[in-house]
Parts: C-alpha cells; structure tokens; sequence
C-alpha cells in the first residue's frame, strides 16, 4: 500500500508472543496488498478492473469493500470516490478497513492494548503501558515537528487527511479541480475506514467540509479542522487531552 | 334558455375534463421538500387485496404476471448528482403497482440554503503548536515512506525501538 505501519503492543505477554502478533498483523496486511493493491497486475482489484473475474466471483471481502465505497459515496455526496481517477480504486476505503480487521484480530488473540499506525491513521484499543489513555498527537498543518491537537483515547480511531502532504493532488471529484480551502482534517470514531473516508471526503469538499463534518458528530465520529488561512476549528466533544 | 343550458354543460364538463387531467399527472407520493430518509424496506406493507373472494379459482389476479411488468420489492434508483448533491431515488412495488416513493437529498453545506443543518458548524478555536511529548503516536497526512520517514511517528518509532 505504499505505506508505512507502526504497532504498538501492551506487553502483556512474553517476548515471543508479542512477536508472533505482530507477524500475524504484518501477514495480513501483505495479505490485503496482494489482494487489493491496484499496482499488482495479479490482484483481484486489478483482475476485476480488466474483467477477468466479474462480480460473481468475488471474493466476500471485496463484495464488503465494494458495498462499503458505495455507501460512502452515497453518504458523502460523491466525495468519497473509488472512480475518482477513472478505474476502481478502492484504496481510500481499503486502508482502514484493513487496519480494522487488524485490531480485532489482536483482539481475538487477547491482546486487548495496542494502537496500529498506519500512515498517520490509528486504531487503538485499551491503554498506554504506563496505564494511562493512548495519547494522540495531530500534526501541526505546517510545523512538522509539532502537534495541533493532543487526544486522549481508550478505544477508537483517528484518521488525518491533508492537503500538505499531497499538495494539489487531493482533488475534489466534483469538480475535477484540486481541492482548496482547507488544509487539514482530522477524524476521530469508532471505526477507522469511515473516519479515514470521512477525512478525505471533507477535506475534497473545502470549507462546506466543516458543516458537513459538524453533522458526522451525531454519528460519534468528532472532528479537528484547519483551513487554509489558518483558522481552527473542532466539534464539541472532540476528546482533546489537557 | 336553452342557450344558458348548453352553458351549465360546457362548464361542468370542462371542470370534469380539468380534474382528469390533475389525477393522471399526479405522480405517487412525491416528495415536496426534503423529508427525512425512510426506509422504504422496513415500512408497513399497503395491505393486499383479500383474495377470499376468489375461491372458485377463476379470478387470475394472483397468478398473473402485473400488466405493469413491475417486479415487487424496494429498488433504488442510481444516484443523480446535481449542483447541491446527490439525490437518490427509492421505490416500492406491490402487486405491480408502485405503492411508495422517497428520496434521499444532499446534506452537504453547499447545500444548506436548501436544506438547513440540523446541527452548527464546529466551533472555531485558536491554532495550537505544541511539542509533541507524551504522546504514544501521531495522526498526520502520511502518505509515502517517504513522508513517514521524516515524519514525528518515524522519530517515535525509533525512540522505542
């Protein structure tokens, strides 16, 4: 998936089995890779893109994953959009997913305290070590050594999207045109494929963003918002730290 | 006489005609304004014609395929996306007939003129820079190794490591 994951373990158990965890979160998302990734010729993404295999061969996850971007485009208006670029491209929805799958695979397995970290969006359960809430920084929007917010969570997600990291390459599918009023969005609910979503599909919306997220919140996913004249803005019960 | 008589006709079979008309263009149950979305799925079904009636087995109405070539179930239209968002159509068919119909209207902001948000805006704050102690990990935009490499995650990671 082009990018890079952190797993954090409560160690809870001997050395050995922490490993073992990890190698089992580290299979299945090479797993996924391999099945969803739309750089590998042989995945069932690609496969399904050139109509090899048709719909009545697909496998349940991708059914879920299809159905899932169907919703979210239905949801968000058209701004989540696996035809953004032209082919199916389920990606934005697959990272999330993904990561979610994993977190209740550890779960499953006991371990009961971890946070994964993919790409800047986090699925937590539990506690820090030390036994405190996982303390979560958001990245400052143009300081890349500080943080904007700082959240407190036991169990749940956290999805960043941002237009300083891809510059003019969010692009609103509305319009075609690159995305332009805000520069970050943040996403905070109890499952990382829809926060994930929910970021990207505000941040291609621009500052009619910040409403639409403000109703999110009735759903339980709250929001961290920076436009891009600097102006911030969070829903009411965003769990910020002290 | 007569002439005032041929009047009274002209008119009351004018209105007849006007009233036809307005209950062939009626469509079934269309939404006015926005409403709120409804499951057409899990609504209360019209109830059936009774079929006790039709013991001696003559009557082909339950047999017979609807002259409307309608299937019975929900079905949703595709999306249609116009200027304030996307609007989808959902319809129910029983016996053929179409029996209910909803739709679902943006909710963006884009669209509030229209339709108004049930909630307000988020609030605005002050734009904090803090460094990032104490925290366990970082949410950011992240998108290549790149990015993660140069990134307070990648410097946390090799902090515990």
């Amino acid at each position: 998936m082009g990018t890079t994951v952190s797993i954090e373990l409560t160690p809870d158990r001997p050395d050995d089995e922490l490993r073992a965890l990890i190698a089992d979160v580290c299979g299945w998302l090479h797993e996924v890779d391999a099945r969803f990734s739309t750089y590998k010729a042989d995945s069932e993404v690609c496969r399904f893109r050139r109509k090899e295999i048709t719909h009545a061969d697909l496998s349940p996850d991708m059914r879920h994953v299809l159905d899932a971007c169907a919703d979210l485009w239905r949801d968000t208006d058209g701004y989540f959009d696996a035809y953004a670029t032209g082919p199916l491209d389920p990606s934005g929805y697959v990272k999330g997913w993904s990561v979610e799958v994993a977190s209740a695979r550890l779960l499953a397995k006991g371990s009961n305290s971890h946070y994964i970290n993919a790409g800047g969006d986090i699925r937590m359960r539990g506690h820090h070590p030390d036994g405190g809430p996982w303390r979560v920084g958001i990245r400052h929007p143009w300081e890349a050594d500080k943080v904007s917010w700082v959240l407190a969570l036991t169990d749940g997600a956290v999805a960043t999207s941002g237009t300083y990291e891809r510059g003019d390459h969010v692009v609103n599918p509305r319009t075609g045109k690159p995305a332009q009023g805000l520069r970050s969005v943040t996403v905070v609910g109890p499952d990382l494929a829809l926060a994930d979503a929910y970021a990207t599909a505000a941040l291609a919306m621009g500052e009619p963003g910040i409403a639409w997220l403000a109703k999110r919140a009735l759903d339980g996913y709250d929001s961290a918002v920076v436009t891009d004249d600097g102006r911030a803005f969070s829903s009411a019960n965003l769990p910020a730290a002290v | 006489m007569r002439r005032s008589t041929a009047a009274a006709v002209g008119t009351l079979t004018g209105a007849a005609l006007i009233v036809g008309v307005r209950l062939s263009v009626q469509p079934p149950a269309a939404p006015v304004a926005a409403p709120p979305a409804v499951d057409l799925a899990g609504g209360t079904p019209a109830p059936k014609p009774s079929a006790s009636g039709n013991k001696s087995g003559k009557s082909p109405a339950k047999t017979q395929a609807p002259k409307t070539g309608l299937k019975d179930g929900v079905f949703k239209g595709k999306g249609a996306t116009n200027p304030y968002g996307t609007v989808q159509v959902s319809i129910r068919i029983e016996n053929g007939e179409i029996t209910g119909a909803d739709a679902t209207y943006p909710t963006t902001a884009d669209s509030a003129t229209i339709n108004p948000p049930a909630v307000a805006a988020l609030k605005q704050e002050t734009l904090g820079a803090k460094t990032a102690k104490d925290v366990a990990a970082v949410s950011g935009a992240t998108y290549t190794s790149k990015s993660y490499a140069e990134s307070l995650q990648a410097a946390l990671d090799a902090a515990k490591a």
